[in-house]
Parts: C-alpha cells; sequence; structure tokens
C-alpha cells in the first residue's frame, strides 16, 4: 500500500552515492544534490502523512507495513507507516532540507564539499531509517549509520585536533549506549522470539505471565541505555558539548533533526515495553498492568529530571555560543525523556486515556526540532559573521545582523517557554504531566521541582546569549567585515522561524497533539482544556519564563546587576568554577582512563606476562625437559645399542681380517686344516668308535 | 701282484709331499708342480683301485683326470705368465691381492 515510502530512505542514499562519487566533478554545486534528494523525501514524506491522515481523520490509529525483502529468515526489512514514523520523516526531511540548504552558504568556501554532502546525504538516510523501522534489528542498523556519520561529520576538520578527539569522544560515548542497545535487542530476539514491533506486542499481551519480570524490567532499561547515549542524557553527555567542533550545520543536524531525536524517538517505540497493552475489543487496548515495570519508568523520569536540571546549570556559565546550545539540547532532550516516563506512569496507572506524557514529549521533540535548528543556524550565521564562538568577543551584532538577531529572538522566546510560542505549550504539557504523576509517586513531584528550576535556568541561560551576542557593544575587532549572512543561509533561517513560531498551533489542530502521535488511544484534550485544566501550572511556568528572561535582561542588557555579584562571594566563585569545568566530569573521564583503563590494561598486561606467557613458557619449558629426556634416551639407549652392536661388528672384524692375508698358501692351510678335521671326525665317527665298541 | 695297500699308502704319500710343497714353497712354479704330483695320489687310487677291483672304469677315470691335469697345469701357466707381466715376480708370499 505504502510501498513509495522506500523512495523517502533511497533518495538521500541515492543523493549520497551521487555527492560521493561524482561530487568532486562539480564541487561548487554538489550542496544541491544533497538539497535535492533530502528535499524528494521530504515532499514524498509529505504526502505519506497526508494519505496516512487521511486514512480516518486525525486521531485513527494507522498501522502500515510498506513491505521489502527478507532479510535473514524470521527477519523482514520492510517500514513501518504509522502516525508516530510518518510524522517524524516528515520532521526529519523538513529539517534536513532546510540545514542541507543552508550549509551550501555557511559551507561556500570549504574544500571536502563532496565528502561532507555524501556524509549529510547519509545521515538522513540514517534516520530516516531509523524512524521507520519495523523492528529492532533494522533500527539498530540505521541507527549505527548515524553513529558513523555522527563521527565522520563532527570530525569534518579532521586535521584540527581538537575535532578528530571530538569525534572519537562521541563516537566511543555513544558506543556504551549502542552496546546496551544491541544486549537489548539480543535479549528482545531470545524472550521473545521476533524483533516486530506488532509482533512483540502480540507476544506481550499473550505471553508475559510466563516471562521472568525482571526481564520485562530489564529489556526497556537496556534500550534506555542505548538512548542516554545517543540523545546524551547524564551520564552519557559528555559528547555533546564537543561534538560542536563539527561544523555549525552539522551541530544543527545532530541537535535538532537527527542523532540525539533518536533516542527520544527510541524510548517511544519502547513504550511497547513500558506500557504493555492489549486489545480487548477491536480497537479497544487496555493496559496489561502486571506487566508494567515500574522501575524502569521511574529510571527513565529520574534521569530525564536530573539531567534536566544538571545539564542547564552548566549551560549558565559558558561563554562559548554552541555550547551553550548544547548544554540547552541536553537539558531540552531530558525533559523530553522525563515527558515520557512521567506519561509512560500515568499511562499504566490510569488506562489508555491518559496518552498526554507521550504526546507532549513528542510534541515538545517537534517543537525542539525547530526551534534549535533555528537557533544553531543562526548561531552558525553569527560565527560566519565573526569567525569566533567565544560570546565575549560579540556583542552589538543586532544592526550588523537584522534577519539572524530577529530569527534568533524568535528561537530564543520559544526555548525559554515564552507564552505563546511552540516551547511555551509542549513544555508546560510536559510539566503539567510531571506534577500530575506526583500523586501517584511522590518523587516525581520532586522531579517536577527540578523541571521548573530548569525551565527558569533555560529563560536564564538562553536570553544570556541573546543579550551578549546582539545587545550592547561590539567586543570583537574587525567590525567593519561583520555583515549578513547570504540568501541562501537566511532563508532557512525565516523558514524556521516561521515553523518557530507555528509548530505550537500544530497542537490546536490536532488536540493536543496526541491525536498526531498516540501510543495507545486518541483522545479530546486540547491545548487549552490542559491548561485550563491546571491554571495553577500554566502560571507557575509562565511566571518562571519571564522571570529567567527578566533576570537576563537586567544582569547582560540594562546591566544593573552586575554579573559579577554572582561569582563575589567564595561559595559563588566556587560553583561557577564548578560549572565551568562541567563539574569536573570530563576531568573524571579523562583520570578514570587513565588509571582505571591504564590500571586494566597494567592489570591485563601483568596477566599476560605471568599468567599466560607463565603458562606457556612452563609448557614450553616441559616440552624441552622431555624432549631432554626423549634425546638422552635416544642418545644414550637407542644410539648406544645400534653404536654398540656397530662397534663390536667393527672391533672383530678388525681382529678377523688379520687371519685374511692375502697370501694363497696361508688360505690353503686353512682348507687343509678343516679338510684335516674333517677327515679326523669321519674317522673317529666310523673307525675307532666301532673299533671301540661304541654302537 | 702287489698288495693294495702298498698302492694307497705311496698314493697318500705322494698326496701329503705334494701338499707339503703347495703349503711351503715360494715360487708359483714349484707350487704348481707340487700340485700335479699331488694330482697323481689320486690318480694312483683310480688305477690301484680298478685293478683290485677288475673294473676298468677306474683306468678310464685315470686317463681323463690325467688329461684334466695337463689341461689344468696348461691354465696355471698361462696364469702365472699374467702375474709375472703384472708383477714381475711369482713369488707368491709377494702377491697378497686376495686380502680385505
Amino acid at each position: 500500500m505504502f510501498e513509495y515510502a522506500w523512495l523517502i530512505i533511497l533518495s538521500p542514499l541515492v543523493g549520497f552515492l551521487i555527492a560521493g562519487l561524482f561530487g568532486r566533478y562539480f564541487p561548487k554545486h554538489v550542496g544541491w544534490v544533497s538539497v535535492g534528494s533530502i528535499g524528494f523525501s521530504f515532499v514524498v514524506a509529505l504526502w505519506l502523512l497526508i494519505e496516512v491522515l487521511q486514512r480516518g481523520a486525525i486521531g485513527a490509529a494507522v498501522s502500515e507495513i510498506a513491505t521489502g525483502v527478507e532479510w535473514v529468515p524470521g527477519i523482514r526489512f520492510q517500514l513501518l507507516i504509522d502516525n508516530l514514523s510518518a510524522f517524524m520523516l516528515v520532521l526529519v526531511s523538513l529539517l534536513s532540507t532546510l540545514i542541507a540548504l543552508y550549509s551550501i552558504g555557511y559551507m561556500a568556501h570549504e574544500e571536502g564539499k563532496p565528502r561532507y554532502f555524501a556524509e549529510i546525504c547519509l545521515f538522513v538516510a540514517g534516520m530516516l531509517g531509523t524512524v521507520s523501522a519495523d523492528n529492532f534489528l533494522q533500527l539498530l542498523i540505521f541507527w549505527e549509520i548515524m553513529g558513523l556519520c555522527s563521527y565522520l561529520l563532527i570530525g569534518f576538520w579532521y586535521h584540527k585536533p581538537e575535532a578528530a578527539s571530538a569525534a572519537k569522544k562521541a563516537f566511543l560515548v555513544t558506543r556504551i549506549g549502542d552496546v546496551l542497545f544491541l544486549f537489548g535487542v539480543i535479549a528482545i530476539q531470545i524472550i521473545f522470539g521476533t524483533l516486530e514491533f506488532s509482533g512483540i506486542q502480540r507476544q506481550l499481551a499473550a505471553n508475559w505471565m510466563n516471562i521472568d519480570p525482571r526481564m520485562l524490567t530489564l529489556i526497556p532499561l537496556l534500550l534506555f541505555g542505548g538512548a542516554v547515549g545517543k540523545s546524551a542524557q547524564f551520564p552519557l553527555h559528555l559528547w555533546l558539548p564537543d561534538a560542536m567542533e563539527g561544523p555549525t550545520p552539522v551541530s544543527a543536524l545532530i541537535h535538532a533533526a537527527t542523532m540525539v531525536k533518536a533516542g527520544v524517538f527510541l524510548v517511544a517505540r519502547s513504550f511497547i515495553f513500558l506500557v504493555p497493552t492489549e486489545e480487548v475489543a477491536p480497537g479497544v487496548r487496555e493496559v496489561i498492568h502486571g506487566a508494567v515495570p515500574w522501575n524502569a519508568i521511574l529510571i527513565i523520569a529520574i534521569i530525564g529530571g536530573f539531567t534536566a536540571f544538571f545539564a542547564a546549570t552548566m549551560a549558565l556559565a559558558n561563554y562559548d555560543i554552541k555550547r551553550v546550545l548544547a548544554y540547552s539540547t541536553i537539558s531540552q532532550l531530558a525533559y523530553m525523556f522525563l515527558g515520557l516516563g512521567a506519561g509512560a506512569w500515568l499511562l499504566a496507572e490510569h488506562g489508555v486515556e491518559e496518552t498526554a506524557g507521550y504526546s507532549a514529549a513528542l510534541f515538545h521533540l517537534t517543537n525542539h526540532a525547530f526551534f534549535k535548528a533555528l537557533l544553531f543556524l543562526a548561531a552558525g550565521s553569527v560565527i560566519h559573521a565573526v569567525h569566533t564562538n567565544d560570546m565575549r568577543e560579540m556583542g552589538g551584532l543586532r544592526k550588523h545582523l537584522p534577519i539572524t538577531s530577529l530569527t534568533m529572538l524568535l528561537g530564543a522566546l520559544a526555548l525559554s517557554g515564552f507564552p505563546g510560542f511552540s516551547g511555551f505549550w509542549s513544555k508546560d504539557e510536559i510539566l503539567a504531566v510531571t506534577f500530575e504523576a506526583g500523586s501517584g509517586n511522590s518523587l516525581f513531584t520532586l522531579l517536577w521541582i527540578a523541571g521548573i528550576g530548569t525551565a527558569f535556568m533555560t529563560a536564564f541561560y538562553t536570553f544570556r546569549l541573546w543579550f551578549m551576542t546582539f545587545a550592547g557593544k561590539y567586543r570583537g575587532h574587525d567590525e567593519e567585515h561583520v555583515h549578513e549572512s547570504p540568501r541562501v543561509m537566511t532563508v532557512p533561517l525565516m523558514i524556521l522561524a516561521a515553523f518557530t513560531i507555528g509548530s505550537g498551533a500544530f497542537a490546536f489542530l490536532t488536540n493536543g497533539w496526541s491525536n498526531f502521535v498516540f501510543y495507545a488511544a486518541p483522545h479530546e484534550q486540547g491545548p487549552i482544556d490542559a491548561l485550563a485544566a491546571s491554571p495553577t501550572l500554566a502560571i507557575i511556568s509562565v511566571v518562571v519564563a519571564l522571570g529567567g528572561i527578566g533576570l537576563a535582561a537586567l544582569v547582560y542588557y540594562r546591566q544593573t546587576i552586575s554579573a559579577g555579584v554572582f561569582t563575589r562571594s567564595r561559595a559563588g566563585a566556587s560553583v561557577h568554577r564548578l560549572l565551568s569545568n562541567r563539574y569536573y566530569i570530563d576531568e573524571g573521564a579523562n583520570q578514570l582512563a587513565r588509571y582505571g583503563v591504564v590500571g586494566v590494561a597494567a592489570a591485563t598486561d601483568w596477566f599476560d606476562r605471568r599468567v599466560i606467557d607463565g603458562a606457556v613458557n612452563g609448557i614450553a619449558r616441559g616440552g624441552a625437559a622431555a624432549s631432554r629426556a626423549s634425546d638422552w634416551f635416544d642418545r644414550r639407549v637407542v644410539d648406544g645399542a645400534v653404536n654398540a652392536f656397530s662397534l663390536t661388528t667393527v672391533r672383530s672384524s678388525l681382529t678377523a681380517r688379520k687371519r685374511q692375508t692375502g697370501r694363497v698358501q696361508d688360505y690353503t692351510a686353512v682348507i687343509v686344516f678343516g679338510l684335516s678335521i674333517v677327515i679326523i671326525v669321519i674317522l673317529i665317527w666310523r673307525v675307532v668308535l666301532p673299533a671301540l665298541g661304541v654302537p | 701282484m702287489i698288495p693294495l695297500e702298498y698302492e694307497l699308502i705311496l698314493s697318500a704319500l705322494l698326496f701329503v709331499i705334494g701338499l707339503y710343497g703347495v703349503l711351503t714353497r715360494h715360487n708359483a712354479i714349484v707350487v704348481l708342480m707340487s700340485i700335479e704330483i699331488m694330482f697323481n695320489a689320486p690318480i694312483l687310487n683310480l688305477v690301484a683301485f680298478s685293478a683290485y677291483t677288475g673294473d676298468a672304469a677306474g683306468q678310464m677315470f685315470a686317463l681323463i683326470a690325467i688329461a684334466l691335469a695337463a689341461g689344468e697345469a696348461a691354465v696355471g701357466l698361462a696364469i702365472f705368465l699374467v702375474l709375472y707381466r703384472a708383477h714381475g715376480t711369482v713369488d707368491l708370499s709377494r702377491v697378497r691381492l686376495l686380502r680385505w
């Protein structure tokens, strides 16, 4: 039915091949191959989404398979087209198209453009394949393609040692998560005998009482481990800030459209484990309470809530424009995990109607994708103009970069959750869901407080960034060279700005978004209903956002409060030092690597030398001793016998040969002697003995 | 008629004398001559027994043996001639080829 969905993945792959193989013949225009192939994917994906939504208007579950090939027996390589994947395809391809378009301008003066655009295409193909995978193995394959591309693109300037090591770091840190994910996939295959989402759901509904409940908790946690690596959650968040060494459009791609979003998507897909449902009647699903892994849900929510707060604090003290955005990405992704965790809890507790958390998280994913792409591309535009990442050397750029500053302001408002902007709707909904889950488990109340604190810090650091960059006086040098970016870069910014404002409106179109991407059942509550249901919560989050923005304005715009106030006291200074050193976690990881890994290596080395080599040498020594004994036996006994024999022969022949004189008469004498004896014997025998009377 | 024992004793004496010559003399020619003496001992025996038994076959054998002895002497002399050519001597104590 939806077989043409394959085009969505194949088109960027073809673009990858063209740009990679033939791009060097037209390096100036190779970017358009990328834009064209991903853009084509977007068109097909949009068509697919419209088709899916028409299947019974918005709110009807569609779950279709685009048939593929049987790859290995039991595992079919095919696409799952449901509301979630159809929507993700559109989102990813749209953002990637805009980012590729922007890259044409950003990378105009760079070497190696064919490589860059080929890798972009492959990256996007990996993400599109991940979101449309029908089974966990296929998902893992495309997931790993993305891991590879992130490595290649972060290390695009591979001659820069920082970029090379950042790429290596990204690859190695996400690898930890990927290995967990792989274990999860293996566990699923062993326990359920299938990797297809629908098959697993059926198996789980039919057999959950026969499955070890520890496995039911472990599997979603292993999958979440993969998501933690990919989405840079604590404690695997180390790679994302360093990934800023790559070109800025790549950062935008990683942070907005691909890569980190895959982790959220994976957790959304693993809802089949978090909140297992069964079909009690056609079209009616109910939660299987016995099979809900409550601890796994709690862990996901706690990691989310903690990382949100933790990453936001690190963003407060950073001066690198891209790193601030990177920490904010970690923090915002953590919001999504918090939303998914709280949503899963509510869903499991209250039944299938309560899908607000799931949809809020995915709504936030969408909004975040737009405004974070916008912020990164705008930051890239700024960097393109001033050739530095350090915000201390910016300032007052508003008059030089009018379009960039305006679009970035819109992105910043959305990120800080300013009422009416997209971030407000989704973030508020996540916080509301978390608060609501607090009535079931008070831990969620704590997480809600962390979320509120994060919202305040988010608003503060976002506007700190904006004010430091665009307001005040220029603090860098060569002001006359600062100019607005070319049209090919500003147009994507404007399109993204429109989406940033507009994506909040999706919620109104689809009754609180959940009818777009619902998991168990569509629900009726619109965004205004959600706000009206808990006006206090909405007011709190608005106040917090405005408070953060206001504080940033006071410190960095009006400068009525000096920034030094925060670092003047000893405690403040040490907090600042702690934050700007990223809680010393990177150093800790390095020390761990230095002492832990090297220690393990030394221990292994010792073991290798002493035990294994010792064993080998012992065996060798034993063999040598045995062969020496054998040698001794051979020489002494066997050779001795042989030599003794030959020596005796030689000696006796030496004696005997003396009788052989060569003189004829000697021989004759011997003959005569012998003959005489014969004659004497005959004589005795025949004559003497008879004569003596012997018989 | 001469008794058989006398003839046998004569024959034995001839044999022993010839044997003594073969074993003691150094000159190959003398050794050959001694062999001829030894040869005569059995021939004499043949004749003696032929006369004793009255069977003429013994005399026939004796004649054949004499003829063979002539051939043997001829062959022996030819060998010594060649020996002399090769070594310049017919002294048997100095010709030591039949050794290790």
